[in-house]
């Protein structure tokens, strides 16, 4: 065809009505001109009407046939064969619904999980310039075997990185915090992102208002106060006025905004996004003036995360190998200023040039490994739903046996046939996914809760991405589930079929069908087997004895906001606010501490006669006021806690865990040992000093939940940092702690100097944290098993059902010649049990051949646990069998007269 | 009246073109002036004139309005485009030429 052939073919269809009806009305003005001529003849008015119609002949056969100069032939048989499907689907509704809601439900999860993981992992930041060509820095060491990495570096060794060249075009740093925006009661804690000047020029994007601030405006070492909103921010606060040179307080210091960062700008930060970028440079201020020195200058504090753009060519490879060796030489800068960094023959440091988004990098947590398996799992639950509905056309192609044959022994090709079954399949298929996206927006707004940070938008309707790997699922599973029936049509015997007469044919074992029903049983099993095992995983999690409780116990923490006070004021203030604390009705005690649990606090630890305290393992330390073991119930083994003598002048004191204790002084009693900890406001002096060993407190879970070896010590507030640190916790008696929250910040916030405020929030929820990566692989295994377990017991069922149904007939005999109800249920419940059993035997051998993979992701819980297995097993076999109970009744309602009869 | 022959085959678009070439004509009208300049040797189906004349249309060489006939009855007149009249002389060349091949053939070969 050629292009103006197509066209007019095209602007054919369109009116094709119209052309269809002057063929019409040619033809009839054609017979009436030829009857008349041939009346003139001499012919009578009726015998020429007649003539003339005999002579033009089949009206109907030339429409047909000048339809094919109409438009696409093609496309109007896909049209009639939608329409067929359509009518057929519309006689049966139950089979439709059926088909659809599985279809929807395997599709819906693959949906929502595909949702989720490409957010974490795989979609670029809004405006990156060549995402490919972007990498985050993570640097590795590996200690003992053991590989630790980490993406936050000091900021020290981001100068230090930004010397490699060779490979690398750009350097960037960025680090996000929570701070205080604004003033007065419109103070609100927002997310900010400190930003080298050179991570602007990452991104296409360009300020809608204003400038990004540049190099000279973030040096150390101290950047200009000048800061970049979003757009966000811009619209809510701020009316979209001319905002340039007004002035905002960003945690401790006003800032001069220069710029309106671009709509949904949100640089690389994950989670939501910061509603200020401000010099990264200015970003220590906030924590007194001698962070200023300390966060730029020195290799003690990791804050700083390091993007890098290879030039054009090189690979990240490349770009890894420069960074070790930039690493390397940044560590031996350090150890110039501190002896203790390990020599690099004991750490192997490595840099890795990784994906931009942690969760697909090297440094990975548990969160996405259980991420990736629940993808895989939904797929099994699509793979279930689609054997399960492929299961029922087979069933609906065996019903419509006869009519088929009847089509076929009047002409219809059969590859239209299959054609128009794979249409109906495509048509459900699409349904399904129309119906999966919805349950993938509205079921996955509990994922996006589980799985999301806080603010990640999840909009599904304009989700292309997503929306995209839905219809590939759909149209996957359209043809997975079409191929059989299509075989089975294609194959139909015309004379066997249609002698077969009104019983429809004799009953069948249809080896295709038993082997899906298997199918599908077995991956269920194996999903049953993977949720049960994360639910005993989570159980161990839960039953770890952390050494504290912390369901009644609130974090408090001070901001300042740069409220300039000198040592004695400051320590003075953190000392009446710790009162202050104390006497609020309804807290019973209240410790300052130095951070809450699981934010690891090291120091500079040394013990007389070990060469190396650090290679023991990691210890973390916790200043504390006397209140401390009380507030979180710690218990104090041997010896004694700290208590106010424990003050500046006094004796250093330290109490330690009980697995520290013997991890330092193995058979010997920790207490009167002498730790030197170089820590507080004067570290040299400090660790000049002994600190006594007068405590030793139980085991308390303050690194991580797993293998964290308990090493714990406790310092006193008072006699290492009076003057700093800016948490405390609080015991409340109330048995709601959430209903406190806000009675305590606000007495509180009334307490505290300038523009400072404190921010609350219960304990448990840093707990509940740490939890929920091992919780997730449990909700989410839970929730896809039960889906597939769902699915399966209706295809079995519906399995089952159908060959009762075929069998009636032959039940009928049965029980005509004396078998008795119970017989006929017990042959039908046998069928399904030993398909369940089946199913269990084959799911049971494949969960323990995938045991290797799961097993890191479990809590000390074997992924062989037989117990389990057990369960499981025996549950589905009940399953089969409750699958099996209305096919049963049905059975025991053979009736042997029917039977009789149709012979 | 001798019994007409059917067409040969591929000339019946031809014929429409040629018979349009001199003016507009309905449908009964063209096949009325095929069979008489041919001498009643040529008779066009019905069932073939009218589907080849939408598909003329729809390949643009035939345009049509409908138009009251000299006897007074609405009928649709077909008329011949530029590019039906460009096919017209290229289907002609194609077909004089195809006859004296053939008629070389079959003078050349003496039984």
């Amino acid at each position: 065809m050629t292009p103006r052939e197509i066209l007019g073919r095209f602007a054919a269809w369109l009116r094709r009505d119209e052309l269809d009806r002057q063929l019409a009305e040619d033809m009839r003005a054609h017979v009436e001109l030829l009857a008349r001529d041939l009346a003139h003849d001499g012919l009578s008015r009726d015998e020429a009407h007649a003539a003339a119609r005999r002579q033009v002949g089949n009206v109907t056969r030339a429409r047909e046939e000048s339809r094919d100069a109409w438009g696409f032939p093609a496309i109007d048989v896909v049209l009639s064969d939608v329409r067929y499907a359509l009518r057929g689907l519309r006689r049966t509704p139950g089979f439709a619904a059926t088909v659809i809601v599985t279809l929807a439900l395997g599709i819906g999860a693959n949906a929502a999980m595909f949702g989720v993981i490409d957010r974490l992992m795989f979609r670029p930041f809004p405006y990156l310039r060549d995402p490919s060509a972007v990498n985050r820095v993570y640097l590795q060491t590996t200690y003992r075997g053991r590989a630790s990495t980490a993406a936050t570096f000091p900021y020290r060794r981001f100068l230090d990185l930004s010397r490699v060249s060779s490979t690398v075009a750009a350097v960037a740093a960025e680090s996000e915090w929570r701070f205080g925006v604004g003033q007065g009661d419109a103070t609100r804690i927002r997310k900010v992102a400190g930003v080298s000047a050179s991570y602007f020029g990452f991104f296409d994007a360009t300020p809608v208002l204003g400038r990004f601030f540049v190099a000279t405006e973030d040096t150390p070492p101290v950047g200009a106060t000048v800061a970049v909103i979003s757009h966000e921010l811009w619209s809510t606060d701020f009316g979209r006025s001319d905002v340039i040179g007004r002035s905002l307080k960003v945690g401790t210091m006003q800032y001069t905004i220069v710029g309106v960062a671009p709509p949904s700008f949100r640089g690389t930060a994950e989670g939501g996004p910061p509603d200020v970028f401000v010099p990264i440079t200015t970003i220590p201020n906030n924590f007194g003036a001698w962070a200023q020195s300390s966060y730029l200058a020195d290799y003690r504090w990791d804050w700083t995360e390091v993007l890098v753009r290879r030039k054009p060519g090189v690979s990240a490879t490349a770009v890894g190998r420069e960074l070790t060796t930039a690493y390397v030489q940044s560590r031996a800068a350090a150890r110039a200023l501190n002896p203790r960094v390990l020599p690099d023959s004991l750490v192997h440091p490595l840099g890795i040039a990784g994906s931009v988004k942690s969760a697909a990098g090297p440094d990975a947590g548990l969160e996405s490994r259980v991420l990736l398996w629940v993808a895989g799992v939904a797929l099994l639950v699509l793979a279930i739903a689609c054997a399960n509905v492929a299961n029922l056309m087979l069933v609906r192609v065996l019903r419509r046996r006869r009519e088929i044959t009847v089509r076929l022994a009047l002409g219809v090709s059969r590859r239209r046939l299959a054609a128009q079954l794979v249409t109906e399949a495509l048509l459900l298929a699409l349904l399904g996914c129309a119906a999966g996206v919805v349950v993938a927006q509205w079921g996955g707004v509990a994922i996006r809760r589980l799985l999301l940070p806080e603010g990640s938008d999840f909009n599904l309707a304009t989700d292309w991405r997503t929306l995209g790997v839905a219809l590939a699922c759909a149209v996957t599973a359209a043809v997975a589930t079409a191929i059989g029936p299509a075989i089975l049509a294609l194959r139909t015997d015309l004379a066997a079929a249609l002698k077969a007469g009104v019983r429809e044919g004799t009953f069948q074992r249809s080896p295709t069908r038993t082997v899906l029903v298997v199918a599908q049983g077995a991956l269920t099993v194996v999903l049953l087997v993977g949720a049960g095992l994360f639910v005993r995983s989570v159980m161990s999690v839960e039953a770890v004895p952390l050494g504290y409780d912390a369901r009644p116990v609130l974090e408090v923490v001070l901001d300042f906001r740069g409220f300039t006070m000198d040592s004695v004021e400051s320590a003075a203030v953190r000392r009446r606010l710790l009162a202050a604390a104390r006497s609020l009705p309804g807290v019973s005690d209240a410790s300052r501490i130095n951070s809450h649990p699981f934010s690891t606090n090291t120091a500079d630890l040394h013990v007389d006669g070990i060469d190396s305290v650090e290679a023991l393992g990691r210890f973390n330390f916790q200043m504390i006021s006397p209140g401390y073991f009380s507030v979180m119930q710690t218990r104090i083994l041997r010896g004694r806690a700290i208590t106010d003598a424990d003050r500046d002048g006094a004796a250093l004191v330290a109490v330690v865990s009980e697995a520290m204790g013997r991890a330092l002084w193995p058979g010997r009693d920790p207490i009167g040992q002498c730790l030197h900890v170089g820590l507080g406001d004067h570290p040299g002096a400090t660790s000049r000093r002994c600190t006594m060993v007068v405590g030793v407190a139980e085991n308390s879970a303050q690194q991580n939940l797993a293998d964290d070896p308990r090493f714990m010590y406790y310092l006193s507030v008072e006699q290492f940092a009076p003057a700093m640190l800016s948490s405390m916790l609080l015991r409340v008696a109330a048995p709601d702690v959430t209903s406190q929250v806000e009675t305590v910040r606000r007495a509180l916030t009334r307490e505290m100097p300038g523009d400072g405020f404190v921010v609350v929030r219960p304990l448990q929820e840093v707990v509940d944290d740490h939890m929920r990566s091992w919780r997730l692989g449990a909700t989410l295994f839970v929730a896809f098993g039960g889906l597939a377990l769902l699915v399966a017991l209706v295809g079995q069922y519906g399995a089952i059902s159908y060959q009762v149904t075929q069998r009636m007939h032959e039940l009928g005999v049965r029980a005509a010649l004396g078998a008795r109800a119970s017989d006929v249920v017990g042959l039908v419940a046998w069928q399904s049990v030993r398909v369940g059993a089946v199913a269990v035997g084959i799911g049971l051998a494949l969960a323990s051949s995938a045991a290797r993979w799961v097993q890191p992701l479990l809590f000390h819980q074997s992924a062989t646990d037989p117990l389990t297995y057990a369960i499981v097993a025996a549950g589905m076999l009940l399953a089969a069998l409750a699958a099996s109970a209305l096919p049963a009744a049905r059975a025991m309602r053979a009736d042997p007269c029917t039977a009789l009869r149709a012979e | 009246m001798d019994t007409p022959s059917p067409l040969l085959a591929g000339t019946l678009d031809l014929l429409i073109l040629k018979t349009l070439s001199v003016g507009a004509l309905h449908g009964y009208a063209i096949a009325q002036n095929i069979q008489r300049l041919s001498n009643d040797a040529l008779r066009v189906e019905e069932g073939s004139l009218y589907p080849a004349l939408q598909r003329m249309q729809v390949k643009g060489w035939l345009a049509s309005e409908t138009k009251r006939s000299p006897t007074g009855r609405q009928a649709r007149y077909y008329r011949i485009t530029a590019a039906g009249r460009k096919q017209l002389v290229a289907e002609e060349k194609a077909f004089r030429a195809s006859v004296s091949a053939t008629t070389l053939v079959l003078e050349g070969i003496k039984p």
